[in-house]
């Protein structure tokens, strides 16, 4: 057992705590097993069951991230809420930087937005960094729009490719090749990205990548007049380590996003055999009354891999499920 | 045909017509994104290096290869000479491929060789394997501190970070992937 890492992730936490104290945000802490989630057609779930001897039995769901119920503080209380949490994603396969249980910060700033989410992370960091951090790891971020790098390493205009036609193209001309069968934008999107963007980011410090494209679904805000998302994400030593949104507050978008997220959940569910999760189908109405607010979803195991200068996560997670698997090895 | 998901590190694959090997695979799940495999391909004839991201429900095109056992003779510079244990067949495997195994294999050992159509693909070396100390610097007198190391030359060369308390002629288990050290052997 690595007491060095009990050590170091217990060091980081505190320091966090005290930071988040300070700065006069509420720790929280909310259940790990829920009877409904958030519909994420992208992340697969745990269910399990929960069995009563008189009342019959009914599935119970681990969270993949504490979201559900922190939105739910935050509508009732107004506050600024942080929380250290265990999330669960099945499917998710177990390598360096995956492990299908894992340790997530996420933080919440009412009055905030997700520009003023980059400088609370920036703060964060800079405040709570194990000694010996190296410096490309430490702020000050560098900020660049994803349409920016899509123009700077894959050479083409987001602006322009926004029909499934014309991003196909480019991935074409890129040199991909896409299997004829019918995808999604966000689908060939991921596809160029993967392939030419993210591997080329600077790793110098690190970046902030802004303005994510609206085709791709979650519960952050459309930036107005533009195809784009008030969404970022951080990338630290060429590792993507958080994710930013400016919340969603408009009930009626909230109550599409879940009617139409969870019906394309289903489907793509039905046949797979997969679990899909109930939801709860009065969680837009928080909305009546939500604060302008900005969350962060940072992944604490990553960034304790990065301060303390390891290669995996499973360095850090101790009794981590791919050693687990392999005992007897 | 095979899933991208199912390519493992040794996998064999056909792409544009030439045999390629897995030699590193990552899962990626894009924010937000579903799943994608990062793939590091080599070919064994070239040495070429490819690096594609592929989703994990492409399909791509394996190939059936042949394990045999092949005893480990010498290394020229250039090839890796082996001799085939059943059919006492000597072949070549170019060394461009697999730079690093030349300070982890030890000749007269036999390893799995991995063949397409006769032609050796990869050569199967364990992640696990003990090795003698050959040369150890002499640790700092007065160095104490916990976790301090040193550098040692195995009996093939390889050079690997230890504790400063492992001496020359012991014997040391090391991670072949990641050239770490992770114990040492006692006898």
């Amino acid at each position: 057992m690595d007491i060095q890492a009990i050590i170091q992730r217990s060091s980081l936490m505190r320091a966090m705590r005290d930071w988040f104290t300070t700065t006069g945000y509420l720790e929280v802490e909310t259940p790990i097993l829920s009877t409904h989630l958030i519909p994420e057609p992208t992340i697969a779930n745990f269910a399990t069951q929960y069995i009563s001897e008189f009342h019959g039995s009914r599935e119970l769901y681990l969270v993949p991230s504490p979201e559900v119920f922190m939105k739910q503080i935050i509508a009732e209380t107004k506050r600024s809420i942080y929380q250290f949490s265990h999330c669960f994603r099945n499917r998710e396969q177990i390598g360096s930087h995956h492990n299908p249980e894992f340790t997530m910060l996420e933080y919440y700033t009412v009055g905030a937005d997700d520009t003023d989410s980059i400088g609370i992370t920036e703060e964060l960091i800079a405040k709570t960094a194990l000694s010996g951090t190296p410096d490309h790891l430490l702020p000050p971020f560098q900020i660049m729009t994803v349409a920016e790098a899509c123009q700077r390493y894959a050479h083409f205009d987001l602006d322009t490719a926004q029909t499934v036609g014309a991003l196909r193209k480019v991935a074409t001309q890129l040199g991909l090749t896409i299997p004829s069968t019918p995808e999604s934008w966000e689908e060939t999107f991921n596809r160029i990205f993967l392939n030419f963007v993210e591997p080329e980011l600077p790793q110098e410090q690190p970046l902030v990548l802004t303005e994510y494209p609206k085709q791709i679904e979650c519960l952050a805000k459309q930036t107005p007049h533009r195809p784009y998302r008030k969404r970022w994400e951080l990338y630290a030593g060429g590792i993507e380590l958080a994710n930013c949104y400016d919340e969603e507050r408009d009930k009626e978008v909230v109550a599409q996003y879940y009617t139409q997220q969870y019906a394309l959940l289903a489907s793509q569910r039905a046949h797979s055999g997969e679990v899909i999760p109930d939801i709860d189908p009065d969680f837009p109405m928080l909305f009546d009354d939500f604060p302008p607010c900005s969350g962060v979803a940072l992944g604490f195991d990553r960034l304790l891999m990065l301060q303390t200068g390891r290669n995996t996560i499973g360095d850090l997670i101790l009794f981590n499920l791919s050693d687990m698997m392999a005992d007897g090895d | 045909m095979i899933k991208a998901g199912q390519i493992d590190k040794g996998t064999a694959l056909l792409i544009k017509g030439q045999p390629f090997i897995c030699v590193e695979r990552e899962f990626v799940n894009p924010g937000k994104g579903s799943a994608f495999v990062r793939l590091k391909l080599k070919s064994p004839a070239t040495g070429q290096t490819l690096r594609e991201t592929m989703k994990t429900q492409d399909n791509a095109e394996d190939i059936t290869v042949e394990d045999r056992d092949c005893q480990y003779l010498y290394n020229d510079g250039e090839n890796f000479h082996f001799m085939m244990t059943e059919t006492y067949e000597q072949i070549e495997v170019p060394m461009e491929s697999f730079v690093d195994y030349q300070f982890i294999m030890k000749e007269g050992e036999t390893y799995r060789v991995t063949f397409w159509e006769h032609q050796p693909l990869d050569i199967q070396v364990p992640t696990k394997v003990v090795f003698e100390v050959a040369e150890a610097e002499e640790a700092v007198k007065g160095d104490t501190v916990t976790g301090a190391t040193k550098n040692v030359t195995t009996e093939t060369g390889l050079s690997v970070r230890v504790p400063i308390f492992i001496k020359q002629g012991e014997k040391i288990l090391v991670n072949t992937e990641t050239k770490e050290y992770i114990e040492r052997v006692n006898k």
